[in-house]
């Protein structure tokens, strides 16, 4: 649903990574040096990010579509 | 003549015994005193020792007690006013039980050994953080950034930690309260993403019988072997994981390259979660260690009276 807090493994704080992650994967970059450089070292925490899907996004655009649809009909 | 059985059996219990001379031995000379420490890495984060003269049960003891005795604080009580967000009540708090906070632990106390004696807490035991988070017209991330603490000292290691997304009209509006706790009754209490321990190596390579094939140098997942002039140099020990690839790629009979362990020297690996110093989680870990071995003591006494 949303990027896990903690390593479900470890417990090392991985959820502030992500955010960045993404947008430096997203800009090129390659993933396993983006993890490297946020000292992710361990595999468990480093599957954490790269397996990764934030669904959040695609069932949030059911809210804002919602939103939009009834701004129309009460204008 | 004896068995070989028979032979094994008297050599092993000859061994025992002399491994239980020699440890009551250095507790009673050279006790703790002997321990040798060697810093190999530190940084905010995380520690790394190399530890000599000790044994696996006192290594063991140390990072158990780290585990599960260290306090720290994090949010075990979330009062939820308002949510309308996509994660439900239950998820939410639980993501932001999870959330590392910075630990004072020479201000707050155990709310189990404070004196106000209260359910809810008393200003030495308990800290509120109030989060209330609205969207406009556009979908917002709500970061564990956005809690206001009551002590500016105790506030989430990291402002960027996503708790939950919020589409155009929501809102979210909740109270935590944050409490000194220990890892043996949830995993948020632990101060250490890693703490391990480990045999260091010792590797022994027979020069005369070594033909410099350098197969165990390009085996080696760690790359701990090198080759400097016409010998093979072990390059950094601690990396070795004592997997013995090296000696099965010796194609010398009897292997020209030994891997063991000694058992009186380990390397140490702490990782923190940043609520504390790793020098600090040590410390308090050896307090506590101390602490219940006088506990001990004092009962033993009670008991010869
Ligand atoms: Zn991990
Ligand atoms: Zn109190």
């Amino acid at each position: 649903m949303i990027i896990p807090v903690r390593c479900f493994s470890c417990g090392k704080l991985v959820g502030d990574k992500w955010e960045d992650f993404t947008r430096r994967v997203k800009e090129g970059e390659d993933a396993g040096q983006v993890l490297d450089d946020f000292g992710v070292t361990r595999y468990c925490c480093r599957r954490m990010l790269l397996s990764h899907v934030e669904i959040i996004d695609e069932i949030i655009q059911f809210h804002e579509t919602g939103k939009k649809r009834q701004l129309h009909s009460s204008s | 003549m004896m068995e070989p059985a028979e032979k094994a059996v008297e050599e092993a219990g000859e061994y025992r015994s002399n491994r239980e001379r020699k440890t009551v031995f250095s507790f009673e000379i050279n006790g703790v005193g002997s321990m040798n420490i060697k810093t190999l890495k530190e940084d905010d984060t995380s520690i790394h020792l190399l530890i000599k003269g000790t044994n696996a049960a006192f290594m063991n003891t140390l990072r158990r007690i780290i585990l599960t005795e260290v306090p720290t604080m994090a949010i075990d009580e979330v009062v939820v006013i308002e949510n309308s967000s996509v994660l439900r009540d239950e998820f939410v708090a639980h993501r932001i039980g999870l959330m590392p906070l910075k630990t004072d632990l020479d201000t707050y106390n155990l709310p189990e050994a404070c004196n106000c004696g209260s359910e809810f807490g008393c200003n030495l035991c308990r800290v509120s953080l109030a989060l209330e988070s609205e969207s406009g017209d556009h979908t917002i991330t709500v970061y564990s950034g956005d809690f206001k603490s009551d002590n500016p000292s105790v506030v989430p290691v990291s402002n960027r930690i996503p708790i939950t997304k919020l589409a155009p009209e929501q809102k979210v509006k909740l109270e935590a309260y944050a409490r000194l706790g220990k890892g043996k009754d949830h995993a948020r209490w632990q101060p250490v993403a890693v703490c391990t321990y480990r045999y260091l190596p010792i590797i022994k390579i027979n020069e005369k019988s070594c033909d410099l094939c350098e197969k165990c140098i390009k085996v080696c997942p760690r790359k701990v072997l090198r080759k400097t002039g016409d010998e093979i140099v072990i390059h950094n020990i601690e990396d070795c994981s004592l997997c013995q690839d090296c000696v099965d790629a010796c194609e010398k009979t009897p292997n020209a390259i030994e891997v063991t362990w000694d058992d009186e020297s380990y390397t140490f690996n702490l990782e923190s979660t940043e609520a504390l110093k790793p020098r600090r989680i040590l410390q308090e870990a050896l307090k506590i260690l101390d602490e219940k071995l006088n506990n001990l003591l004092d009962q033993l006494k009670g008991i010869q009276e």
